[in-house]
């Protein structure tokens, strides 16, 4: 007779509310959290100016890498659900080190994209509706308050609202530029002024901000817990998210590139390119009805990151990391108020702060985004090189997932590498973050050494779960 | 499909704890294919992965595939099923929840109860269905349609939740007229007195307008011969 492993009688994440969102809930929360409407408007012009001609090939890289990264997740969300997390997820491959690496990269990333999250649909709002910096501080003070109640009222009411936001924000942009494409090029000078391909190199670098436009997809994984069917529903959540994200930046990137196709030096030449679309067509009205989805998908945005992101302190809190009273969750909301009611407060004041303070509102939000990418690279890069190590660990390794590691964690040097020595704001950040992490880390490893080694806190089977066993 | 079962069949054979590589070997799959099938074996809840996340057990769900066993009741239990028969003149039916299927044990030979399958198919439109359902973490994995048999049957998920609800806090589940229009029910949880499992439930069957507003008196001598029968079904 085997012995296995001892059951619990309760989760280690008790306390949520255990296997009751549906798989259109999860996977609008991972929607939202790649916010593809924002995007769609923003990127590809950034994009081009890199990669010129090859701007759909940037994307299309980009789409392939971030595939890569939602299989390497997957091989995790397929065999355990974890509130946490990629840390969570690191923790089974790679110990508790570079769990606790990623954990701090995951609170960066989903701390900073929440609070950019919060600034680009207070900064959006401000444009609809006029006014100066106090407008905007004033939103994003509202947008705060609406998000925190959302994430402390029940996961379930908040995924449906993120859900029904972020389908409205997305079928606008979508026949905004259906329209702008079904318009065809704008008329150029008469000389066919076709934009230069530039090779490989200008498609590597225009896949560094084409990447830039996926990160959050995955944050489906923090739901894990709480998903009916988790280890169908988040890995399907996840993947499905980086497959419609791609194509929506590829229509988007074909959108513009055409619009801009006879028009000297191309999309790389414009600044705003959507709104001279549709100023070029006489369509005044699609400035406003593009600032109304884009505040809309950022205010999904906010509130899809603010429920990881408290998860992901509940988490740290429940493995003994972070302060034990973070781990607390709401007795009849079950969720972790108080690490939603610490968190969201800080994220709206990382915006609100230096706004008010008169640094303009736009390049708070672009500091923001960029800083947040750095954190999700890292994460991502943790969690596919787990991957493999982890399937050996439990007997389970097969060819693909070394191929799909090997493909993946170079590209995500490369691009890592790229990004921080490209914007030296981030690189002074992630120093910054990371040295504040080796001091705890450090701390802990002297005062909590138990605690250390045991990180990495998911929803683990429980006597009731295995039949026979019920207590 | 085969393989699938094979693989379910191994896990039963082998006992909890059973990894993967050992499914492969012993069933002779191919590791990859094995892998695919266990993953999705436990995406479908029929297995789970045991916390070391190597070991493989069946899981809840997997008691839905098991035929209930045949049980015969206790003498004494079936003296406290005349004895309230005796007291009331409605119908007293005793059922069991074993496997979390909910099955007649003993039918009132003067009043029987609607169709056994029926019952055990649509829990939630019963008083016994709903002692089961209110004890599960989340009900839709033992419901599979709302059926609609009366205008009165509760077919709005978030109606019945909150009757659920109501079942968990007043420990007492009731139906009126929602299977037949003129009759209704009241059931009460008999449970383990070692660990407050539910084994069993109790259940009165009478005039749907009585069971609307019943007569306490009448409960507690419900609630009374359900503590007797704790004992002696545990």
């Amino acid at each position: 007779m085997r012995h296995p492993p001892s059951l619990r009688d309760r989760s280690p994440v008790h306390g949520l509310e255990r296997r009751r969102l549906g798989v259109l809930d999860v996977f609008a929360q991972s929607v939202s959290g790649a916010a593809p409407s924002a995007a769609m408007a923003a990127t590809p012009v950034i994009v081009a100016a890199s990669a010129g001609g090859a701007t759909i090939w940037s994307f299309a890289v980009a789409t392939v890498l971030a595939l890569l990264v939602a299989a390497c997740i997957g091989r995790f969300t397929r065999r355990m659900a974890a509130p946490g997390g990629l840390y969570s997820l690191t923790a089974q491959g790679l110990g508790p080190g570079a769990a606790f690496a990623c954990g701090m990269a995951s609170l960066l990333g989903y701390g900073l994209l929440c609070a950019a999250a919060v600034a680009g649909a207070a900064t959006y709002l401000t444009v609809l509706l006029g006014g100066g910096r106090w407008v905007t501080v004033a939103a994003a003070l509202l947008i705060g308050i609406v998000v925190a109640g959302l994430a402390l009222r029940g996961v379930r009411v908040a995924a449906r609202v993120v859900l029904l936001v972020e389908t409205v924000a997305i079928t606008v942009l979508v026949v905004v530029f259906a329209l702008l494409l079904a318009g065809g090029s704008l008329p150029g000078t008469g000389e066919t002024t076709a934009a230069p391909v530039p090779g490989p190199a200008g498609i590597a670098a225009g896949v560094l901000p084409a990447v830039a436009a996926f990160i959050g997809f995955e944050i489906a994984t923090s739901l894990g817990a709480e998903a009916r069917r988790p280890f169908r529903t988040v890995p399907r959540a996840v993947g499905a998210t980086a497959a419609v994200a791609g194509v929506l930046y590829l229509f988007a990137a074909h959108t513009q590139v055409v619009g801009f196709a006879a028009t000297p030096g191309g999309l790389a030449g414009q600044s705003e390119p959507v709104l001279v679309l549709a100023g070029a067509r006489g369509w005044s009205w699609i400035p406003t009805v593009l600032d109304l989805g884009l505040s809309m998908s950022f205010f999904a945005c906010a509130a899809a990151t603010a429920n990881a992101l408290a998860r992901v302190l509940f988490s740290l809190a429940r493995d003994g990391v972070a302060p034990q009273a973070l781990g607390r969750t709401h007795a009849r909301f079950r969720t972790p108020h108080v690490a939603v009611s610490v968190s969201v407060p800080v994220a709206v004041g990382v915006f609100a702060v230096p706004v008010a303070l008169g640094v303009p509102a736009w390049s708070v939000l672009v500091a923001l985004l960029t800083l947040a990418t750095s954190g999700f690279l890292v994460a991502y890069l943790l969690v596919c090189v787990a991957a493999p190590v982890f399937l050996r660990r439990i007997g389970e390794l097969t060819w693909p997932a070394v191929a799909t590691t090997a493909v993946i964690a170079p590209a995500l040097i490369a691009v890592l590498v790229a990004f921080v020595s490209g914007t030296p704001r981030a690189a002074t950040v992630l120093g910054a973050t990371a040295l504040a992490s080796l001091g705890w880390y450090g701390w802990l490893r002297l005062r909590r050494r138990d605690t250390l080694d045991a990180i990495g806190v998911y929803d683990e089977t429980v006597a009731d779960d295995v039949h026979g066993r019920a207590a | 499909m085969r393989s699938a079962l094979a693989v379910l069949e191994e896990v039963v054979a082998a006992g909890p704890g059973v990894t993967a590589k050992e499914i492969s070997t012993a069933l002779g799959l191919p590791p990859a294919t094995t892998y695919r099938l266990l993953n999705l074996l436990v995406g479908e809840e029929y297995l789970v992965r045991l916390p070391d996340l190597r070991g493989f057990a069946l899981g809840r769900r997997a008691a839905r595939l098991a035929l209930p066993a045949v049980t015969t009741l206790p003498t004494a239990a079936r003296g406290v099923l005349e004895h309230l028969r005796g007291m009331v003149r409605w119908g007293v039916h005793l059922a069991s929840f074993d496997n979390d299927r909910l099955r007649i044990v003993d039918p009132d030979p003067d009043h029987p109860p609607g169709d056994a399958d029926l019952l055990a198919r649509y829990p939630q439109a019963s008083a016994l269905g709903r002692l089961l359902l209110s004890e599960q973490p989340d009900w839709r994995a033992l419901v599979r349609e709302l059926r609609t048999f009366t205008p009165h049957t509760v077919t709005a998920p978030d109606e019945l939740t909150a009757r659920l609800a109501e079942v968990t806090r007043d420990g007492l589940a009731r139906q009126c007229g929602e299977l037949r229009v003129d009759r209704g029910c009241l059931a009460v949880a008999v449970r383990a007195p070692a660990d407050g499992r539910l084994v069993a439930g109790l259940a009165l069957s009478g005039p749907a307008h009585r069971i609307a507003d019943p007569d306490p008196e009448l409960v507690e001598q419900l609630r009374e011969h359900a503590r007797r029968l704790e004992p002696l079904l545990a």
